[in-house]
């Protein structure tokens, strides 16, 4: 009981104080930034918060299940804001190198955050009894890698989309003239998807906090070049996570299924991802290739992660299938 | 005073064109015929004071004449004489190593496989007659003729997505061969730069007015790189492993595929359900897979189920299986024994035994004091995780054309329902509790439940390679994300000129060589002159 109180309350902390911290994001889009530069550091600091709250949830689980808290749906959602969380802080930490991640972050934690303890996974926030199969070391280091791997490629590919969203607008826009800034900033806000829409404005926000006396045009260039930059260090990160996540998954299905390659659905949508992120990353040793190219490819990347996290759980397909929405 | 810029600044120049300090297009430029201009040098430099011995032991520079400037260099290479013979490997090799094809290969793989999850694996040819008809074709045109054309039906074992993998793997060792391998050599050929110019040409170039290259070295030894210095000219390097890892990663690469066919061609399968207390013969249970499947002589190995048992966690599901096993080799003698459980399999020569299911053999029943009875669990549901057995235990006249009696039904091992001679709920007992149920005045105690434990035995020669393949992939992967850095100096009187690059982490770069250089003394006006 007092295990499920305290559960509660972390989950409601983290949860608001990211809310507050995503208002804080708005509010930067409507008012002048220079007065409010104070909130940015406040912002940080929520996350931190919620960071805190996140691991705390996660342990209350661990103790209270008796198992490492990512058997099922929620859990790993709530574990993949956390690995968002963990990212932000790293970069939060590393002051003196100024990058877009911290807009990428916050905002995919408050939605992954949002979406698991929403309404729409009712009976899944109760911790599940462990199936056999599951019962192994390997589920630790196998699933929390493929998290992390997932978290970090999800933000390298936002950085990319962020990145053709910019390139694209180039084209004979008067956006950048300061009186439309603000209208068009709304008129964006219902045109584009929220979640790219936040990222990216508050990337140039960001930027434009750092940058602001240089040329616009300039500015741009470096803007694109840096979340080119960034998404190519971030990727790799993540892939690195993926690729160590999907071999442990094979080394343990060897141990229980008794091959350790099934061609099950979500093994083969794993594979697929790697794929595309090592094509990805093929691409960026092509030192003439534009930034754009590899961008598509990682947006592409973007699509594949979610359905393979989501995609073959929703069918609820294959061998994977306990973390399902239809099971139990 | 020590001239750090901001690299922000750095990266200004680089655009503007106006920019007082043009500086040239990193990329693809050339530095053939570096000049030897170092005559007046070595009379500016005599007289510092500091002495430092830095890696005495360098191997011997080749005095290069020419700097190779990109990190690409050249792969191949001339290829004259030699008749068309001789020339044919090499044009294979170069479109086999080609760039876009190993992308377009990767993309035609990944769709392949995404396929393979869309259209359903391995039914029956009526199946697809049925979900891909030919009077409603799918998006048009696909029907269930392209299935089975394609052999999209199975599709990880179809000869066109077994060919792309045959051909990424040429890929993978032509790219290997013809690009990777070539380009380490470049980066080891470590060469010292003899002018300025071609150090202000690298990604970052600084000069320091009152600076000397032993103090640079020293703080660069400190930082991790190896350095080597000759005369006024010093080169520093780190990470080299960050350009070595890539060909691990494809070696890793090339060992998985190698593995998985071997365990495609050469493993034995089987799956059996064997009854607490019975045994078998593994030869009988393992079916050779491909042409190569070579038996051995563990095959005659003699499996006996000494016991099965569940457990259960609190609210009655079956949290583990457990199976006593023990081997007995020709003559009968117990080599090895093991209680065997889901993600704890056994191993003995070569053959791996997993738990993988289970089942319900049979019911002990006793009835007024006679038996027990051995009834045998007939299964009424095996589809899904909720399974369900029955039996009967018939009452009276057994040639009666309506025979009545007892049935009884179990989920698991733990509980059994027991209904009466006219089909209503009597009770549930657990086999061990000895409580005896009374219908009809007859006591029945349910004495033991016998469960058959399902195995699935397997043989699989490739494993050892994959798993080498797999250890080498998640290393090299990691070192992969290390970045190669290289620093050239050179001592101009007393200016020194340092440029560096590196290959992965470019932004992070001139930060950290600011704060390298940061650290290098200022010379005092006197000691020079």
């Amino acid at each position: 009981m007092i295990f499920s109180i305290l559960e509660h309350i972390l989950t409601h902390i983290s949860f608001s104080v990211v809310s507050i911290v995503l208002l804080i994001y708005f509010l930067t889009l409507l008012v002048n930034l220079d007065e409010i530069i104070g909130f940015f550091d406040s912002s940080d600091k929520g996350i931190v918060i919620t960071f805190f709250g996140i691991t705390g949830l996660l342990f209350t689980r661990w103790i209270y299940s008796g198992h490492f808290p990512l058997s099922n749906l929620y859990e790993s959602l709530i574990f993949l804001s956390w690995a968002f969380a963990i990212i932000h802080i790293v970069s939060y930490f590393n002051k003196n190198k100024k990058n877009h991640l911290n807009a990428i972050t916050a905002p995919s934690a408050i939605f992954i955050q949002g979406f698991a303890t929403s309404g729409l996974l009712n009976n899944m926030p109760q911790s599940a009894i462990l199936v056999p199969a599951l019962q192994s070391q390997w589920l630790m280091m196998h699933v929390s890698m493929m998290i992390l791997g997932y978290g970090a490629l999800l933000c390298g590919s936002l950085l990319s989309i962020a990145l053709l969203v910019i390139t694209f607008r180039k084209v004979g826009s008067t956006f950048w003239k300061n009186n439309m800034k603000n209208k068009m900033l709304l008129n964006e806000l219902f045109s584009f998807d929220v979640l790219y829409y936040i990222n990216e404005r508050n990337s140039i926000l960001i930027q434009q906090n750092i940058n602001f006396s240089f040329s616009r045009n300039y500015y741009r260039y470096q803007l694109i070049e840096q979340l080119d930059y960034w998404s190519f260090r971030i990727i790799s990160l993540g892939f690195i996570f993926l690729t160590v996540g999907i071999l442990s998954g094979a080394v343990w299905a060897n141990e229980t299924w008794g091959s350790y390659w099934n061609w099950d659905p979500k093994e083969t949508w794993a594979f697929i991802t790697w794929t595309i992120f090592a094509i990805y990353l093929h691409i960026k040793t092509n030192r003439n290739a534009r930034g754009i190219n590899s961008a598509i490819v990682a947006s592409l990347g973007f699509l594949l992660i979610w359905i393979c996290y989501f995609g073959v759980n929703l069918l609820g397909i294959g061998l994977h299938s306990y973390g399902s929405f239809t099971s139990n | 005073m020590i001239v750090t810029l901001n690299p922000k600044i750095l990266h200004f120049s680089k655009l503007n064109p106006q920019s007082p300090r043009p500086r040239p297009s990193p990329r693809f430029h050339r530095t053939t015929n570096c000049k030897l201009q170092n005559p007046q040098d070595g009379n500016k430099t005599g007289s510092i004071t500091k002495t430092i011995s830095l890696s005495d032991s360098a191997p011997p520079v080749t005095e290069s004449s020419s700097v190779k400037g990109g990190g690409n260099g050249g792969g191949g290479g001339g290829g004259g004489g030699g008749g068309f013979l001789k020339r044919l490997p090499r044009k294979v090799l170069s479109v086999l190593s080609n760039l876009p094809l190993a992308i377009t290969e990767m993309s035609t793989i990944a769709a392949l496989m995404a396929l393979g999850t869309v259209i359903e694996q391995g039914e029956t040819p009526e199946f697809y007659f049925e979900k891909y008809p030919e009077d409603s074709p799918v998006l048009g045109f696909f029907t269930w003729r392209w299935i089975f054309a394609l052999g999209f039906d199975h599709m990880y074992s179809a000869p066109i997505f077994l060919g792309m993998l045959a051909l990424l793997a040429a890929s993978l060792m032509a790219c290997t061969y013809t690009t990777q391998i070539p380009l380490v050599k470049v980066a080891r050929r470590w060469s010292f730069m003899k002018s300025d110019e071609s150090i202000k040409k690298q990604d970052f170039a600084e000069s320091l007015p009152r600076a000397s290259i032993q103090d640079l070295g020293v703080i660069l030894m400190g930082d991790g790189y190896e350095v080597f210095m000759k005369g006024p000219s010093l080169y520093a390097f780190k990470g080299l492993a960050g350009r070595f890892a890539p060909i691990g990663v494809h070696i890793a690469m090339i060992l998985i595929m190698v593995g998985g066919t071997l365990s495609a061609t050469g493993s034995f399968r089987g799956s059996v359900t064997v009854p607490q207390g019975l045994n078998f013969v593994m030869g009988d249970v393992l079916a050779p897979i491909g042409f190569l499947s070579v038996p051995t002589d563990s095959f005659n190995t003699e499996v006996h189920v000494n016991r099965f048992t569940m457990d259960y966690y609190d609210s009655g599901e079956v949290s583990q299986f457990h199976s006593d096993l023990s081997l007995r080799d020709l003559n009968g003698k117990e080599v090895v024994r093991k209680t065997i459980s889901v993600n704890d399999p056994l191993r003995y020569g070569g053959v791996t035994i997993y738990q993988t299911d289970w089942s319900f053999s049979a019911l002990q029943v006793s009835k007024d004091g006679e038996g027990p009875f051995n009834l045998a669990m007939a299964p009424i549901k095996i589809n899904g995780d909720k399974k369900l057995y029955g039996t009967f235990l018939p009452v009276g006249d057994t040639n009666a054309p309506n025979v009545k009696g007892i049935s009884m039904l179990a989920r698991d091992l733990q509980s059994i329902v027991v209904y009466d001679l006219e089909g209503k709920f009597a009770g549930i007992r657990r086999p061990n509790s000895k409580l005896p149920i009374e219908i009809d005045g007859m006591k029945i105690v349910i004495e033991d439940a016998i469960g058959s434990t399902g195995l699935e035995l397997k043989t699989d020669p490739g494993v050892p390679v994959v798993y080498a393949g797999f250890g080498a992939l998640m290393l090299t992967t990691c070192i992969s994300y290390l970045s190669h850095s290289q620093i050239w100096a050179l001592q101009n009187g007393t200016t020194l000129v340092v440029g560096g690059r590196t290959n992965r982490a470019k932004n992070e770069f001139p930060d950290d060589m600011n704060r390298l250089l940061d650290q290098v003394p200022e010379l005092i006006k006197t000691s020079v002159d």
